[in-house]
This record gives structure tokens, C-alpha cells and sequence, in this order.
């Protein structure tokens, strides 16, 4: 008999907690090919380090943006391997929880679900991102009080106001950490006239990237390709011009938090001032995000403390208590 | 045959009354369901899941630091 499974199926990672024993796996959401047989060459992070230097035959891409599935088959195929890693096979179907994004449609829920009971799993579940994250986060949801969570991801920022175990207001945006580093590549391209690669531009936001001045600020050597001679270049970025490349997304996610604020009733938002909103994602981990959401809200912002893992752990414990929870799957309230 | 359509008759109004006794709603039912749920949601009930993960889990310095996740 299988155990059962949570999995963050996320634009840049997937993550998959099995009931009973925790964190099983953590890779990228990466699948390579060959492009003309069709084969899986390799999936997770092997499949991430092929991404822009691979030959013409094979392909490594990405089959989620903005946490949707934009190639059904290829997903597919990317979840029946990674449940094959965790001891999943024809034989021991397990039951499985998986975190979407909230804003993602009817369509596009049947796809994630479809796909994980056509990969093997004998009953397939989702449950809202914001939702499992404040979970995980270990804030007290089950008291009548206002939780506030910010779950940025690599291609959704969704935002909620969770009370008495359930969402009560919600605000979804599907911009994310990819929409940084694509911003910075734009950057680079206009103002420099060079060419860099997805992992470059997310090197220079790991190195460089800020969403707010401050006091430690270094520079950064950029090599990439000249758009005018195609020879290699160096060019050298400052954490500003990261900034000013990166505004119009993150002053994106920061009108979606606001919106989310003035939606919540005035007997929570209250609570926001005293208790905080925390922040978890991988995008959230960008230098200065939680200061400039506090400046812009006049709310105090926290990190939680295990922000990658957040939402898995907290799908994680919807699958330790099943029954218990059930309600809380996003096909069980519609 | 009078006596044969009276005992149908009352046999089948025991089976209506029974099946609208079971059937119907518990009135507690919401109540003990929400319970269960809330209870389910208790930092007490969630320390086993933070537990498990917190001490065996520790993401890899190379690559994931760098990767983010949704």
C-alpha cells in the first residue's frame, strides 16, 4: 500500500511530502527531451542545468507557467517520474493532495488532477496555495482572527486573509519570481545591448536583486552575448538599475497585497497591524520585499521561517488528517 | 385481502417513517464536522507534520537557494 502524498507542483519546484515521513523530494519542475524521439533525458535538477545549453536534439523546459500546466503530456510525464522517485508504481496508488494557485481556472485545475491520476495517483485533490501555505507557516488559522499570508511563487503572487480555517478574502496575481528575471534579461537587452540567459538574469536577482535600497550593495559582473557584434561581453550592474528594471513587477505584486488588505473585513484588519502578514515563497526571499510591502501597506511583514517549504508542509498535514480536512479541497467547496 | 392491503400499507408508513428518521439531518452534524476541522487545524495538531519536516529537512545550499518555488 502507498503513502499517501502532498505535492507543490510550483512553476520552479516541485516538492513532494509523503505521509508519515516528510519532505521525500525537492527539484526543480524541469523536464528534458529529446526533441525528436520524444524521450525523457532527465527531469528535476540534472533537467535544470540543461536549461539554455543543450544541443539542438534536446529540449529542457519548463511544462508550468504562472502555476498552470501549459504542456498537458509533458507534465504528465514530469509527475509519473517523480512519483516513480518516491516509490510510486502501477501497483501502490496513492492518494494525493496537490497545491495550485487560486486564480488558476476549471480548465486548468482538471489538468493538474487529470494529470496526477493519469501519473499513477488513485485519487487526486487540490488545495488553494495561500491556504496550505498558512498552514505550513504555523499561524494560528484555526482562531477567530486575521491571518494574512503572501505566497510569492516563481510564476503567481496570490495574497489572503485566512480566518477560522478558511480564506476570507483573496487576491491572486500571476506575476512572480520568473517575471523578475525576465524584466532584468529585458533590462539588460535594452539598456546594454546584451543577451543573458533565464539562469543568468536569476543569478543577477539572487546577487543583486532588491526591491528596496539598502546599506550592504554590491555590484555585479554580467557576461553574455552582444546584441550588435555577437561576441561575449562583460557588462557590470548595480543593485539600482536592478530596481528600476524590476519596478513594474514588484509594484505589481505590492497593488495585489493592498487590494487583498482593502478587501478584508475591518474586524480582521485590525489583527494585520498587531500580528503582521508573513511572507513565504521563493520570491519572497528577494532583498527589500518585505520592507517595501510594509512601507506601502503600513503593515508590519514577517518571514516565515521555512519559506520554501511552507506550502508543501502544509499540504503535508491536510494528507495526515484527510477526513479531518477534506473540506478544505477546492472541489469539495464549489 | 383488505387485511393484506392494511399491513402493506402499514409496513410501508414504517418504512417511510424510518427512512426520514435516518436520512434526516443531525442537527449536531455541522457542529461536531467544524469542530473536527478546527481541532484538525490546532498548532497541537499541525506540531507532528513541523516536527518531521524541521529536523530532517535541509534544502541543498547549491542549487535551491538559487531556485525559487511556487
Amino acid at each position: 500500500m502507498a503513502r499517501d502524498l502532498a505535492i507543490d507542483l510550483g512553476t520552479a519546484n516541485t516538492l513532494v511530502y509523503m505521509k508519515g515521513r516528510g519532505i521525500v523530494l525537492n527539484e526543480p519542475s524541469v523536464i528534458a527531451l529529446n526533441r525528436q524521439t520524444g524521450e525523457v533525458l532527465a527531469t528535476g535538477r540534472e533537467a535544470w542545468q540543461m536549461i539554455g545549453r543543450t544541443p539542438g536534439y534536446i529540449v529542457a523546459v519548463r511544462p508550468l507557467r504562472g502555476g498552470a500546466i501549459t504542456d498537458f503530456e509533458i507534465t504528465e510525464r514530469m509527475i509519473r517520474l517523480l512519483l516513480q522517485r518516491v516509490g510510486v508504481s502501477r501497483f501502490t496508488r496513492p492518494k494525493v493532495v496537490i497545491c495550485v494557485p487560486s486564480a488558476i481556472t476549471e480548465v486548468e485545475r482538471r489538468a493538474v488532477t487529470d494529470a496526477a491520476r493519469r501519473a499513477g495517483a488513485a485519487d487526486a485533490q487540490l488545495i488553494e496555495q495561500p491556504m496550505a501555505a498558512a498552514i505550513g507557516a504555523d499561524l494560528p488559522i484555526d482562531e477567530p482572527v486575521g491571518n494574512m499570508v503572501i505566497d510569492i511563487g516563481g510564476g503567481t503572487s496570490e495574497t489572503a486573509v485566512i480566518s477560522l480555517g478558511g480564506i476570507v478574502a483573496l487576491e491572486a496575481v500571476r506575476v512572480g519570481s520568473f517575471d523578475i528575471d525576465a524584466a532584468i534579461q529585458a533590462y539588460v537587452r535594452r539598456e546594454h545591448g546584451i543577451a543573458i540567459g533565464e539562469r543568468t538574469a536569476e543569478e543577477v536577482k539572487v546577487a543583486i536583486g532588491s526591491a528596496d535600497p539598502a546599506d550592504d550593495e554590491n555590484q555585479a559582473e554580467v557576461r553574455g552575448r552582444d546584441l550588435m557584434s555577437g561576441l561575449p561581453k562583460t557588462v557590470v550592474l548595480t543593485p539600482e538599475e536592478i530596481r528600476l528594471a524590476i519596478d513594474d513587477v514588484i509594484s505589481s505584486i505590492t497593488s495585489s497585497v493592498v487590494r487583498c488588505l482593502s478587501k478584508a473585513p475591518p474586524e480582521l484588519a485590525q489583527d494585520f497591524l498587531v500580528r503582521g502578514m508573513y511572507l513565504v515563497g521563493g520570491g519572497g526571499l528577494l532583498r527589500g520585499l518585505a520592507q517595501r510591502i510594509e512601507r506601502e501597506t503600513q503593515v508590519p511583514v514577517k518571514m516565515s521561517t521555512m519559506p520554501l517549504e511552507a506550502v508543501v508542509m502544509g499540504a503535508g498535514h491536510c494528507i495526515e488528517h484527510y477526513d479531518a480536512l477534506k473540506n478544505m479541497f477546492m472541489g469539495a467547496r464549489r | 385481502m383488505t387485511v393484506t392491503i392494511a399491513i402493506v400499507a402499514v409496513a410501508l408508513i414504517i418504512a417511510i417513517v424510518v427512512i426520514a428518521y435516518v436520512r434526516r439531518p443531525r442537527q449536531d452534524a455541522g457542529v461536531t464536522s467544524f469542530r473536527r476541522h478546527i481541532d484538525a487545524l490546532s498548532p497541537e495538531s499541525r506540531r507532528a507534520v513541523m516536527d518531521r519536516v524541521r529536523p530532517s529537512y535541509e534544502p541543498d545550499a547549491d542549487v535551491d537557494s538559487q531556485e525559487t518555488t511556487d
